[in-house]
């Protein structure tokens, strides 16, 4: 029997023994040589089976009327019930619009200052200055809610904060930011820039790192403007991580920040400031109703995976590019 | 590669279950005990059967005395006693001090049915814990601590709050004193302004503006508001404004949000048009800026910290707070001459006045069914009539002789006591973080919890009298509604009662007539009538409505 190598083997089976064998092989060698990159690839495998993928099984308590003495499995089912009950419900209407208004807004006004702040961090020459600013931007994401809403109140507050202290001594009336239908959106949504644009700047600063610089010596050969480097170059060169933000955000868009908005909203803002999760929290997890609850996590989970999925499709179609 | 990964995936799955299986689990030997040591079912006669003394573990969820204390010290003295004396190798975990937290971390615990064994729990949080099984009823123990049932367990109407079916499911301790809160106002700023107390609503108002507008502490600046107070509302009992407002709801004659009256007048007093009424005149207030303008989003704590300051003419504030020593030595030191004494509630148009609701309180410990289940239900009546017998002064006093002496007349005195191991200090204050478990309000207890001390300026300071004061005025029984059981949409009844007042008061909204049919009309189409009537039905049953 013909074996060299060139030759074909005899049976489907020996091709296949062969073939297998090479690989286990290779597979070997690749193991030894990567060992230490998939060791540590294990920790965070690991953590997302047990605390993402192991609580799917739980999600199942959506149709089910959870009992925690039956158990996830053991508990009674009862269909779209949850869902019915969260749709039908009292606020439904004002929760997701609340929820998709807060959303947007700090999406579309925060991506956008925080492209800004990196092109002008990035752009500056005076390293000094830029380190300077980038620290002090950072500054508020380490900040907690509730240490931020102590500061909002020593600024917003109607009676001793320091903007209405200006605006009473230049004869005006307080006005009452934190408490007013009409301020309060506004001063969740400035708040949330003022907190994260700083820190949202380091994924654009590093796009921006990543341009190839001989692209700008020859735009400045060619005398292209300051403005035009960053337009024509600049720009162009980060959209696509501009994209994949804007479609990871997406995928959280009934996530409008739960700890910001249950910290900083009270009785007379309901109207405009309550959101699913904060209802959730007091129906859900106040009234034990966790089905109820995981019902509504899972509408929220099957409405982000199909707005990823359509904008990473736009995306493709109109950039070329995506997320997958 | 995909054959890798898919052993590496493999590898991460054998992780994951590894990392589940170090969960705690029920031990064998545990469930051999629980059943060597469960109650007998006929445990309920005249002569209880000694329940031999078992070796049991505990884990108890409490809420602290001092919410900013830490919990008891590892070597705390007690520890040690209750493992060589009662067999039970005790764990002990303080709650989050604020009720929504508390209420957080027992349902999460209760949805992965891992209850601790006894814990503290609120009402509503109880009721919904009985609905799906996870509570144990604790009548069987009742018969194992006769002392303790006897100083704690024997109200009616306390009991009424935890009976489901007529069982009971919870063991409702003494909760608050009643009639802890009222009315106060600046005596030295009514002499600077050569005012009267006020008697009617009319005055309250005339003294509320003098108060913010005519600088009552003389300091050329406009710092001072003639009313304080915080939306302190929760729950079915408490909604709207909260029990800070509740005297000028008691002036038109509906104090609360339940009418509790009779039978026949039972239901919403916001059903009552003298209900707008009284909301129409705390919006008149608002309006005229007599109000702090933080009010919607103070906390408690800042509430005080305003009339700490001295900011606040009047308000309604709890005696301890107000006069204890620790609490008001800031108002003292910011305030020398301040001085605050007790006011009627104002007399309103109708000729009605109220200081608000009574509504009997407990402090409720739920059993779980897991730790009955385990046999351990024993073990928990022990450990609780040992509170309530040989270890009620370590309880609630700390060690006799280190922290407290007792006088001739069997009252705590500090006398010999190193001031820095004072019972009452707070680097003590650990030590007793258990004594809302034990405290029964007797003599004893009231003149070592609100001891009389001397102001700055030499004036003599008596939180008991304080509360004498407010026990005088009148005040309208509503301890009913403390077993009024939350509808299923619970969350959004209590927002559109609460948000609807507030934006009343507010001027969010306009308030008239038409717009308060309105609320009422959006209130039963949320289920208040169906609420009511269950509601009345469950109070008739318990003895509370005729």
């Amino acid at each position: 029997m013909d074996t060299s190598p060139t030759s074909p083997p005899a049976s489907a089976a020996a091709r296949w023994k062969s073939f297998g064998s090479r690989e286990r092989e290779n597979l070997r060698k690749s193991l030894r040589k990567y060992r230490w990159l998939y060791i540590m690839l294990i920790p965070p495998l690991a953590y997302f089976v047990v605390f993402q993928y192991v609580p799917l099984w739980n999600a199942q308590i959506a149709f089910k009327d959870f009992r925690p003495l039956l158990g996830v499995w053991g508990s009674p089912f009862t269909g779209f019930d949850h869902f019915i009950t969260f749709f039908h419900s009292y606020y439904f209407s004002e929760l997701i619009s609340n929820t998709l208004i807060f959303s947007f807004l700090k999406l579309f006004v925060g991506i956008p200052l925080a492209v800004i702040l990196a092109l002008a961090l990035y752009e500056t020459m005076f390293l000094r200055f830029r380190t300077i600013v980038q620290t002090i931007a950072y500054l508020p994401h380490f900040l907690s809610w509730v240490i931020m809403f102590g500061v909002l109140l020593m600024l917003l507050s109607p009676g001793e904060g320091l903007i209405n202290a200006v605006i009473k001594a230049n004869g005006g009336r307080p006005i009452a930011f934190l408490t007013s239908p009409e301020w309060f959106r506004f001063v969740v949504v400035a708040s949330d820039i003022w907190k994260e644009t700083g820190w949202s700047t380091i994924i654009y600063l590093a796009a921006l790192m990543a341009i190839d610089p001989t692209l700008y010596e020859a735009a400045a050969v060619d005398g292209a403007s300051r403005f035009h480097r960053i337009w024509y170059i600049s720009l162009p060169g980060i959209l696509p991580v501009v994209a994949v933000i804007t479609m990871l955000r997406l995928g959280h868009i009934l996530n409008a920040g739960f700890n910001q908005i249950f910290i900083l909203y009270s009785l007379p803002v309901y109207s405009v400031g309550d959101i699913i999760d904060t209802w959730v929290y007091r129906q859900g997890i106040l009234e034990f109703q966790f089905s109820l609850a995981t019902a509504v996590g899972l509408f929220k989970g099957v409405i982000g995976l199909i707005l990823v999925v359509v904008s990473n499709r736009l995306a493709r179609r109109i950039g070329g590019a995506g997320l997958y | 590669m995909s054959k890798s990964l898919s052993k590496f995936f493999l590898i991460a799955v054998a992780a994951a279950m590894i990392l589940t299986a170090c969960g705690p689990t029920a031990t064998p030997e545990a469930t051999e005990v629980a059943v060597e040591t469960e109650a007998p079912a006929d445990v309920v006669t005249e002569e209880p059967t000694p329940v031999p003394m078992e070796p049991a573990e505990l884990e108890i969820w409490v809420s602290g005395r001092v919410s900013e204390a830490g919990p008891p010290p590892e070597d705390w003295v007690a520890y040690q006693i209750i493992q060589d004396e009662l067999l039970i190798d005790l764990e002990l975990v303080l709650l989050p001090s604020s009720a929504g937290d508390q209420d957080t971390k027992i349902n999460t615990a209760a949805a992965s049915n891992s209850l601790p064994d006894l814990f503290f729990v609120s009402r509503d949080t109880l009721y919904d814990l009985v609905q799906v099984g996870l509570v144990a009823p604790v009548d069987d123990l009742l018969p194992l601590m006769p002392v303790r049932t006897e100083t704690h367990y024997s109200d009616p109407n306390r009991n009424a709050l935890v009976t489901f079916d007529g069982q009971m499911y919870g063991l409702p301790d003494p909760g608050q004193i009643p009639m802890t809160d009222g009315l106060v106002i600046r005596q030295d700023w009514l002499d600077a302004l050569g005012l009267q107390a006020p008697t009617t609503l009319d005055d309250f108002m005339t003294v509320a503006t003098a108060f913010t507008f005519d600088d009552p502490d003389g300091n050329g600046q406009a710092d001072t508001y003639g009313f304080c107070a915080f939306i302190d509302g929760s729950g079915l009992s408490n909604m709207g404004l909260g029990p800070r407002f509740n005297f000028i709801y008691g002036a038109y004659g509906v104090a609360g949000v339940w009418n509790l009256n009779s039978a026949d007048e039972f239901g919403l007093n916001a059903r009552d048009p003298r209900f707008m009424e009284a909301t129409q005149f705390i919006r008149s207030m608002v309006e005229a800026g007599v109000i702090d303008p933080d009010w919607p989003t103070l906390s408690k704590d800042d509430f005080r910290a305003g009339w700490k300051q001295g900011q606040c003419g009047i308000m309604s504030e709890n005696f301890a707070a107000l006069a204890n020593r620790s609490n008001y030595a800031a108002f003292d030191e910011n305030n020398p001459e301040g001085e605050w004494v007790v006011i009627p509630p104002p007399v309103g148009p109708y000729g009605d006045s109220s200081e608000g609701v009574i509504i009997q309180t407990a402090r409720i410990y739920a059993v779980s069914q897991r730790a009955i289940d385990e046999g351990k239900g024993p073990a928990i009546a022990r450990l609780l009539e040992w509170m309530a017998t040989d270890g009620y002064m370590l309880m609630a006093f700390g060690e006799e002789g280190v922290n407290f002496n007792l006088d001739n007349n069997g009252y705590i005195t500090l006398e010999g006591i190193d001031p820095e191991l004072a019972w009452n200090t707070s680097a003590m204050q650990p030590l007793t973080q258990l004594a809302n478990m034990v405290y029964i309000f007797t003599d004893v207890e009231l003149q070592a919890r609100y001891q009389s001390h001397t102001s700055l300026n030499g004036r003599t300071i008596e939180p008991l009298a304080f509360l004498a004061g407010f026990s005088e005025q009148p005040w309208t029984e509503a301890t009913g509604s403390a077993i009024i059981n939350p509808p299923a949409n619970a969350a959004d009844f209590t927002r559109f009662y609460s948000e609807n007042l507030v934006q009343f008061v507010l001027g969010q909204q306009d308030l008239n007539e038409e717009t308060w049919a309105a609320f009422l009309e959006g209130l039963d189409s949320l289920g208040a009538a169906d609420l009511e009537a269950v509601a009345k039905q469950d109070l008739i049953d318990a003895g509370f409505l005729r």
